[in-house]
């Protein structure tokens, strides 16, 4: 906390502040608590979805009313621990997207929807609730619950799939690691608290210029924390548990993860890299900028390797997160940061739509849980659904960054923010691979349209998932088009940020 | 609206042809679709005013005013006849196709439609963003083209293809960000526009390599270089060329090649004129080098159309000589030949595929004696093949001369050993020309089961606009260059100068009335 204002009585601003987290929270109590009153029967999963999904469009509206007349402007509570700010609201309605959108693919999901889902959506839910606090949060120690909560849920989430073998050896290995590295942040946080005197972010901005080229502890504690958000967001090299755990967690989950973990610890990971005193310290830029090339060469040559199409994504995933990097060196250690923070909010959200719809498609074509959905298996798939191989074909070719699609801006404005702080090494770096990527994405194109057609399998008629699907692709294009309102947008987010 | 409506229509027709319900009727509705476009096309001729040096037609809007990108559209004399050969080309590439694309007709003449339009999108911009749009989308259409309605070895062609294509174009996006950046700090805005780019100067260092204007000039060469394709980043070319079935061979070197060189004319040279004209040898050695090669390689290829695809990487070299002599002569040659090259090897590769589909054969040793057999295309193939090799009354001449001279007068070198590619051009072409058409009967022509009937009313229908063109351009070239001449005349006098739209009004009223659009339109965009 804040040390110059005193903690006082919980007012009613804050209490608005995170009335839309609340009313998520109570609404979607309601199907857990019916459950065991009426005798621990299985509700009906309908019933669990509508109140689910409802709790989630509350929750927007909720956030339109409250916060929405202030867009842009910035107001903080709870003594300034938890910041609402336009990226706040921004980042609220792309985590109310991706909460919403697996929920649905979840019901119609054979690996989820029969056993359990009342305490599944709950996770669902409460997952979504700690990255809320995450991306609102203005104090390292409320960051640290914010992701706390979130992975707690995530890790009975990705140990929930029951037939799937690889599941509960996924959920294990996500958990070690993960208490692993949160413990790393801690201990980063707990030596900055030394140094600084508080964990509040605005504090530490002001010791990062005046300390990190001086203070020894201090740096230290900057670098366990920035190492704790990159295993969250799968930075080589802490991104060796990304596949393992994206193949096993049951595909809705899957989306969820890839996508809304991402985009709420960057935006945190943002906030913490908001002070100009990073400049100083050009050999945190080395490390950084050559985590980022890793991350991104890394995901994409082990991408080309994989034939298994969730690890194709999960690879693909990491190495997005090395282009949402390069944006964040651009803002961290550059002169504009609101250029560039916009560059990394706009790939977040480009990022998120191709993921969910990419993932989403996964789930369509998976037959049960315990089948792992080969790139192979997409043969004859584009004949016998044109719509849903167009889907695809567009998803992947936006993940490649093939204009006019949204992939394309996204991976514009990111290169753009690197070049406009002359960081070339990075923007070059990122365009070869670019290059590599375009490989194993359109290799399941190739197999979808070019291969000899065998009978394709007859997919289940899920109208949430494929609504879902072809809206993504669709977006994907026509957001693309459409990106100049898109940017301008996420760009009032940032501008009045700090 | 014109050029938008020229650019865009094909992509409406396109989205016609997904919506026609009976497989049997796309055919004729896709040509008469194309011969719309076409027809609309024509109508250029009436507004089009060759004596304006400048662009003309300015569409101009605000399409990502945050990062200075504008939907900005025009046309001068140079991408002027490229429009039209594209619009040419896809009906003829249509009815060419009538019998040999038998599957999934209707995604391949939607592949065709989408294809056109980012073919005229990528001639018609002006923006470096916009015309980076149309460019890489036209790799997703021929992609498919390949790698569907292709040959046997046909996903590694089209993966080699997309991906050496977009290897290079990525490159030049990050050029093209660069330049944007620089526009910022010295104009005071982001821009895109070519009509702004044009007024930067950046700053060379001659014979260092680490200087913005070197650096940024190869960025951009080879993007073009890998499209054009020059040597030694030719190689996707004949792969992509043997796989890709007829049509598709046609659109790729009759249009899609001149992408590349008319890159270099509408980027490179103007945007980095002293690193063109320091580094221009290279070029003329790579372009002379790439007309030897191609024309020896093409030579032993055992197979018509392998050898006709790099007989394009020898007739791309002229272009590309033509283009780094910079003087009036080789430019306005190579804009020639770009259409020369379009028409006649678009033509070869048309006839390469009526006698494919007959036989499903393009070994040239299976052949011989043909002549007897189908005279008629016999004479249409020597014919064309005169128009490649460059025999005076036909376009190819016109274009190689011009090209030659223009060399000659830059660099005599360079021009003496282009010279010897022509020869080598008549060796490679009148030895297959021999050995496919005269002498023996060969297996194939002798084969009585299969006897070989000559062109059908609708094959000569295809050919014979291309036949008219071959001697039309090779007779008449002022009826064409006429419309060219004084865009090229300002490129090449005002080259370390050059300007979109000239400031200075000229002699006509037209340019009087660009120089109000542009300031027009620049007074917005600093708003």
């Amino acid at each position: 906390m804040n040390p110059t204002t005193p903690m006082d009585f919980v007012t009613l601003k804050d209490m608005l502040s995170i009335a839309p987290m609340a009313v998520m929270f109570l609404i979607s109590m309601i199907p857990l608590l019916m459950k065991p009153l009426l005798g621990n029967r299985e509700l009906n999963p309908k019933t669990v979805l509508l109140y689910n999904v409802g709790a989630v469009i509350v929750a927007a509206f909720m956030t339109t009313t409250i916060f929405g007349p202030s867009f842009g402007g910035k107001s903080t509570a709870f003594a300034n621990a938890i910041v609402i700010d336009g990226i706040t609201v921004w980042m609220s309605y792309l985590v109310y997207l991706v909460t919403g959108v697996p929920l649905m693919l979840a019901y119609d999901h054979v690996a989820t929807r029969g056993r359990q889902f009342t305490e599944f959506a709950f996770l669902m839910m409460s997952s979504a609730i700690g990255m809320l606090i995450l991306i609102m949060s203005n104090d390292l120690i409320v960051t640290f619950i914010g992701i706390e909560t979130m992975s707690l849920c995530l890790y009975i989430l990705v140990a929930m799939s029951k037939e799937q073998v690889l599941s509960k050896e996924a959920a294990f290995k996500y958990f070690v690691l993960g208490s692993f590295a949160s413990a790393i942040m801690l201990y980063g946080v707990a030596l900055l608290y030394g140094t600084v005197g508080t964990t509040y972010y605005p504090d530490i901005w002001v010791g990062v210029t005046k300390m990190i080229t001086t203070n020894r502890m201090f740096l230290t504690g900057i670098v366990l924390v920035i190492l704790g958000f990159a295993f969250k967001v799968s930075i080589f090299p802490l991104h060796a548990w990304t596949p393992d755990v994206y193949q096993g967690a049951s595909t809705p989950v899957t989306a969820f993860m890839s996508t809304a973990v991402k985009a709420a610890t960057f935006v945190s990971f943002l906030r913490f890299m908001n002070s100009e005193g990073y400049a100083q310290a050009p050999q945190l830029l080395t490390v950084m900028t050559w985590l980022a090339v890793l991350t991104m060469t890394i995901g994409n040559v082990a991408a080309i390797m994989q034939s298994n199409f969730k690890r194709v994504l999960a690879y693909s995933s990491v190495s997005n997160s090395g282009y949402a990097m390069v944006g964040l060196i651009a803002a961290g250690f550059g002169a504009n940061y609101n250029g560039a923070a916009t560059s990394v909010l706009f790939y977040l959200f480009s990022y998120t739509l191709m993921t969910l719809g990419s993932f989403g498609l996964v789930a369509l074509f998976e037959k049960n849980e315990n089948t792992s959905l080969e790139v192979t298996d997409l043969r004859g798939m584009g004949r016998k659904y044109p719509w849903l191989g167009m889907a695809l074909t567009v998803l992947m070719l936006s993940l490649a960054g093939i204009p006019p699609t949204l992939g394309f801006f996204g991976k514009f404005f990111v290169f753009s923010a690197a070049i406009e702080q002359d960081m070339y090494w990075l923007a070059f770096w990122g365009v070869i691979n670019s290059v590599i990527s375009v490989y194993f994405y359109l290799r399941p194109i190739v197999v979808m349209y070019m291969s000899e057609d065998k009978e394709a399998e007859v997919l289940p008629m899920h109208i949430l998932t494929r609504g879902a699907v072809i809206l993504a692709a669709v977006a994907v294009v026509v957001l693309g088009l459409l990106s100049s309102p898109v940017y301008a947008l996420v760009k009032k987010s940032v501008v009045n940020l700090f | 609206m014109l050029l938008s409506l020229i650019t865009f229509l094909p992509l409406v027709f396109a989205l016609l042809i997904c919506l026609v319900p009976k497989d049997s009727w796309i055919r004729p509705v896709a040509l008469v679709l194309a011969l719309v476009e076409f027809a609309v096309s024509l109508y250029l001729f009436k507004v089009f005013d060759p004596a304006a040096p400048g662009v003309q037609l300015i569409e101009r809007m605000a399409w990502v005013p945050e990062a200075g990108i504008t939907y900005f559209m025009a046309i001068d004399g140079i991408s002027f006849w490229l429009v039209l050969l594209t619009t040419l080309l896809t009906p003829i590439a249509i009815l060419g196709s009538w019998t040999s694309i038998d599957n999934r007709i209707k995604g391949f003449h939607a592949a065709v439609f989408v294809l056109q339009t980012s073919m005229i999108g990528s001639f018609l911009a002006m923006d470096a963003i916009l015309f980076y749009v149309f460019f890489e989308l036209s790799l997703v259409p021929m992609y498919f083209m390949v790698g569907i309605w292709g040959g046997t070895r046909r996903i590694y062609a089209t993966m080699k293809f997309f991906i050496y294509t977009m290897a290079g174009s990525l490159m030049m996006l990050l050029a093209i960000i660069y330049l944007m950046f620089t526009a910022r700090d010295t104009l005071g805005m982001m821009t895109a526009s070519l009509l702004d780019l044009y007024t930067l100067k950046i700053p060379f260092v001659a014979g260092s390599f680490l200087n913005p204007q070197t650096l940024l000039f190869f960025a951009f060469s080879l993007a073009f270089a890998i499209k054009v394709p020059m040597f030694p980043v030719h190689t996707w070319l004949p792969d992509a060329h043997v796989e890709a079935p007829t049509p598709g061979s046609v659109i790729l070197a009759g249009v899609m090649l001149k992408m590349g060189s008319y890159g270099f004319l509408r980027f490179v040279l103007p945007l980095f004129p002293e690193a063109a004209e320091y580094y221009a040898w290279v070029f003329l050695f790579l372009g002379v080098v790439g007309i030897i090669y191609g024309a020896l390689v093409a030579m032993i290829q055992p197979d018509i159309k392998k050898l006709v695809a790099y007989s394009s990487v020898s007739h791309m070299g002229y272009v590309m000589i033509g283009l780094f002599a910079m003087n009036m002569y080789g430019v306005t040659g190579s804009v020639y030949q770009m259409l020369n090259h379009g028409v006649s090897t678009g033509a070869l590769f048309l006839l390469v595929g009526m006698i494919y589909e007959r036989t499903h054969s393009r070994e040239i040793s299976k052949y011989g004696g043909l002549a007897k057999a189908m005279p008629i295309y016999t004479i249409l193939f020597i014919i064309v093949t005169m128009s490649s090799i460059a025999v005076p009354m036909t376009n190819g001449f016109i274009g190689e001369f011009m090209i030659l001279m223009g060399t000659f007068e830059a660099s005599r070198p360079f021009a003496i050993a282009a010279v010897t590619g022509v020869v080598l051009g008549a060796v490679y072409m009148l030895w297959m020309v021999k050995r496919v058409f005269f002498g023996p009967e060969g297996e194939l022509v002798k084969d009585e089961h299969h006897p070989l009937h000559d062109l059908s009313v609708r094959e000569l229908v295809v050919m014979a606009p291309l036949i008219v063109l071959i001697f039309w351009m090779g007779l008449f070239p002022n009826h064409f260059l006429n419309y060219s001449k004084a865009s090229i005349a300002n490129f090449v006098e005002n080259r370390d100068n050059y300007r979109l739209v000239l400031d200075a009004p000229a002699t006509s009223e037209k340019s009087a009335a660009t120089f109000d659009v542009k300031s027009d339109s620049v007074a917005k965009a600093g708003q």
